[in-house]
């Protein structure tokens, strides 16, 4: 591990904040790893790293959410110990999470207020409170009627309102994770002009971006965290994009990935100018060919899972068409797709994909009870299905080997094994996978890259998505990355880089914001 | 009953194991209360353990049983049908009438009989079929959806009753359905008990049991693994409602009329003596065997009340205390498992 710090600027006071050797650990999971963070008055610190590189474990711990396991946090140049959301509000650490904390059958300026209400004798002054709220969202510039329901604003109107939220009252600390995500480039330039102000004014801005144009345009220092741990505090200035992106990713020896020998050979699944009805993927075309594994990257939200969840009929289609080996497949739905070959693995196993309470038994039969093996005229044939899915089981090292216990019993890596099981239950020829290795510990992780790398050699089109960027450029053929619900771009062999993909998303920030 | 044995032999690790222990003694532990509520009653009154007051209970608790049973298969799927009550009010007067009109026609008795069952089967279908389309295509609650066919229902049996007992069910109808036995057996026990072992075959060895199952342990991972959830749950209030208008044809066959109130509170009674049983409100737990246990529970408790001649409104009191303990209970074993 490589620590430097820059020397401190001449004039600079004490620190406004100041973590050191912060630890956060999650269940077996160390989220932060002796981290060292301090933030000046007046001065706007960007948080730089992947997913899961601590980011959001870190602005948390600072805004209270959860207390550090270990290591020391200053405010103001006092030991603060035992912090609460409501306490870090108190002493101003102000944070604006990407997940909305705002009541949507409240209006804005009920949420503005919500838990700090002005009242007198206990009856609320809601003319007091609306012109306060004006005032402010005045000052803001933003084009926001205070008086409008929450759940009737568009996703970046609700980000206004959480940021105005965050700055009404006393604030010295202000947090912002990716607050341009779903803002306009009017909007984005609003709140940089805020952002400006509020510098000027002595408050210290804590701020997560990937976006390389927005930490050139607004940052003093950028923190790089990977993995948990803190890689280096650089001053913004004097760093260049290509520098960033390395520390970012630096090199990684986490897993293995074994070698698939991919051998393409007809189109198994093609999709062309396919539009979403929420719009979250619009005129994509792409292809997935048999003998290959197809990856798609992207952030969050740039809709590859919304993509293969169309595919599978999870998702309604506004426009475009899916083919399935050249047939087209209109209004996809589960059942029509399992019969025509096509799987879907979800990333979210407790939610869509397993009935905790059932066993494991009829959790990896559950997609093959149309076929006669498992039941003829309604009639369940619980013996063969034992075996089925026993041998199932077997070949998959289910661990132990019990197939009646209920799926909730089970660990995340013997989980989504029950999930690949059933890939086993049936003939099916194009495998899509959403986030496969999520929730899953190294050794589980393999064995899905194993069985995926059985299933392309014999033949099937594997789709994997995945928001880990190593195990994609790994796994893949040819990898696609989307980008705000669009294909940016297709890499193969030299190309399939990570720098490239990395790349890619900001040519394409800069292409759209600089428009 | 397999659908009740939630404490498999396949617990492995020892956390497994003390939840199915607890399961274990969960299951256990109603029939154990049934016993000792009997032997106390009968300490009170002797006349509690007689024969013929035995039979009473099973012939009473039959009704009762079909209901939960009617409960129970939507319960699994996490609804309920509030508007058990009303359709068996509207299947009670529907047959008769149609019976009436058989008579009045000068049909032949077999003729009438058929008439009468068919129109009780049909309304009853048609309510689960009303039910299940404004649930699972509408997006409505079970709650809402049941509360407005509560309603529906209540009117369209008084109307078409014009409030009135309908008589004339003929005798032929009453026999079969209630007067008759089989060597000895009252025909409400015997029927009760086909239906039973059928819908406990229904649950446990056919597709449809399977998936009502999965639907209710997890709506949405039914729906990813190509389950068809909405036609399963039309097909599941459909049920519902059959066997609830089999319960009214039976009810109609004791009283000998068509009562325009005949289901009076049995839509909340069933879903009582489903969740003592301990069918899961969470839906994905039970089965015949829950709804059974429940429903001689409730009125083995009722029975021996009335005869230590407890009032009937402390009766009711005892009930609704019985009913939240049952839920309670749910919810703790739920939280236990995790």
């Amino acid at each position: 591990m490589d620590i430097s710090v820059e020397p401190p600027r001449v004039a600079a006071a004490a620190p406004l904040l100041e973590l050191k050797g912060i630890s956060k650990r999650f269940t077996g999971v160390r989220a932060l790893d002796h981290v060292d963070l301090d933030v000046r008055a007046g001065e706007l610190h960007v948080l730089f790293g992947e997913n899961g590189a601590g980011k959001s474990t870190l602005i948390n711990v600072i805004a209270g959410t959860f207390p550090p396991d270990e290591g020391s946090f200053h405010f103001d140049g006092e030991e603060i110990r035992h912090l609460t959301p409501q306490r870090a509000r108190a002493i101003g650490i102000s944070p604006v999470f990407q997940e909305f904390s705002l009541v949507p059958s409240l209006t804005v300026e009920e949420n503005l207020f919500l838990g700090r209400e002005v009242s007198a004798g206990g009856v609320l002054r809601a003319g007091a409170m609306r012109k306060k709220a004006r005032a402010l969202i005045d000052e803001l510039g933003f084009d926001l009627d205070p008086g409008r329901r929450v759940d009737d604003l568009s996703r970046a109107h609700q980000q206004m309102v959480e940021i105005a939220k965050a700055l009404l009252g006393k604030v010295r600390l202000l947090i912002l994770d990716e607050p341009t995500a779903s803002l306009t480039e009017r909007e984005t330039g609003r709140l940089f002009e805020l952002i400006a102000k509020l510098k000027a004014q002595g408050v210290g801005l804590i701020y997560v971006s990937h976006r390389m144009r927005e930490i050139r345009a607004l940052a003093d220092r950028v923190t790089v965290l990977r993995d948990g741990r803190h890689i280096r505090t650089l001053d913004a200035a004097r760093v260049t994009d290509g520098e960033l992106v390395e520390l970012m990713t630096g090199r990684r020896i986490d897993v293995l990935f074994p070698a698939i020998p991919h051998a393409p050979t007809e189109v198994a699944v093609d999709v062309e100018d396919l539009t979403l009805a929420d719009g979250s993927v619009r005129e994509v075309n792409f292809y997935a060919r048999a003998g290959e594994i197809t990856g798609i990257a992207g952030l969050v939200g740039c809709g590859k899972s919304e993509l293969v969840r169309a595919i599978y009929g999870l998702e309604p289609i506004v426009g475009g068409t899916v083919r399935i080996e050249g047939t087209p497949y209109d209004a996809p739905a589960p059942r029509e797709s399992l019969t025509r070959g096509v799987a879907y693995f979800p990333a979210n196993r407790v939610a869509e994909g397993l009935a905790l309470s059932r066993p494991i038994r009829e959790n990896a039969s559950m997609t093959a009870l149309d076929l006669p093996a498992f039941a003829r005229l309604g009639l369940l044939r619980q013996g063969s299905e034992r075996g089925l899915v026993g041998r199932a089981m077997e070949r998959l090292k289910l661990r132990p080997p019990n197939i009646e216990r209920p799926a909730g019993a089970l660990s995340g890596g013997n989980r989504q094994k029950v999930m690949l099981g059933r890939a086993l239950t049936r003939e099916l020829k194009v495998f899509l996978f959403d986030e496969p290795s999520v929730g899953i510990d190294v050794g589980a992780k393999l064995e899905v890259y194993e069985f995926m790398k059985q299933l392309v050699e014999a033949g099937a089109a594997v789709i994997v998505v995945s928001s880990e960027l190593p195990e994609v450029l790994a796994l893949s053929n040819r990898l696609y990355v989307m980008h705000h619900g669009r294909i940016a771009t297709e890499l193969t062999g030299t190309d399939k880089t990570e720098q490239n993909v990395l790349a890619s998303f900001f040519k394409e920030h800069l292409a759209t914001e600089a428009a | 009953m397999s659908d009740l044995d939630l404490a498999s032999p396949a617990a492995t690790t020892p956390s497994e194991r003390r939840v199915a222990l607890l399961a274990l003694a969960w299951q256990a532990a109603l029939p154990i209360a049934l016993v000792v509520l009997l032997l106390g009653f009968a300490a009170v009154d002797s006349a509690v353990l007689t024969p013929g007051n035995l039979v009473n209970i099973m012939q009473q608790a039959s009704y009762l049983a079909l209901f939960a049973m009617a409960q129970t298969v939507v319960i699994l799927t996490r609804g309920f049908d509030l508007a058990l009550g009303p359709t068996v009010s509207m299947v009670s007067v529907g047959a008769a009438l149609a019976m009436a009109v058989g008579v009045a026609d000068g049909q032949e008795p077999g003729t009438v009989l058929l008439m009468g069952l068919a129109a009780g089967f049909a309304l009853g279908a048609a309510c689960g079929v009303f039910n299940g389309v404004v649930i699972a295509y509408l997006g409505v609650s079970p709650f809402v959806a049941t509360l407005g066919s509560y309603n529906i229902a209540i009117g369209v049996a008084t109307t078409i009753s014009s409030g009135r007992p309908v008589q004339g069910v003929p005798d032929l109808f009453s026999w079969l359905l209630y007067g008759g036995n089989l060597f000895g057996v009252p025909a409400a026990i015997v029927i009760t008990v086909i239906v039973g072992v059928a819908l406990h075959l229904v649950l446990t060895r056919t597709v449809y049991g399977r998936a009502l199952y999965i639907i209710g342990t997890n709506p949405r991972a039914a729906t990813v693994a190509g389950l068809p959830v909405k036609r399963l749950l039309v097909a599941t209030y459909v049920l519902c409602s059959t066997l609830a208008a089999l319960g009214a044809l039976m009810m109609t066959a004791r009283t000998g009329s068509g009562e325009p109130n005949l289901g009076g509170s049995l839509s909340l009674q069933a879903i009582a003596a489903a969740v003592v049983g301990g069918t899961s409100l969470a839906g994905g737990r039970g089965g015949v065997g829950t709804a059974v246990v429940g429903a001689l529970f409730v009125t083995i408790l009722s029975n021996g009340m009335n005869l230590t001649r407890i009032d009937g409104y402390v009766q009711m009191v005892v009930l609704g205390a019985i009913v939240i303990a049952g839920v309670v209970l749910d919810r703790l074993r739920l939280e236990r498992r995790g």
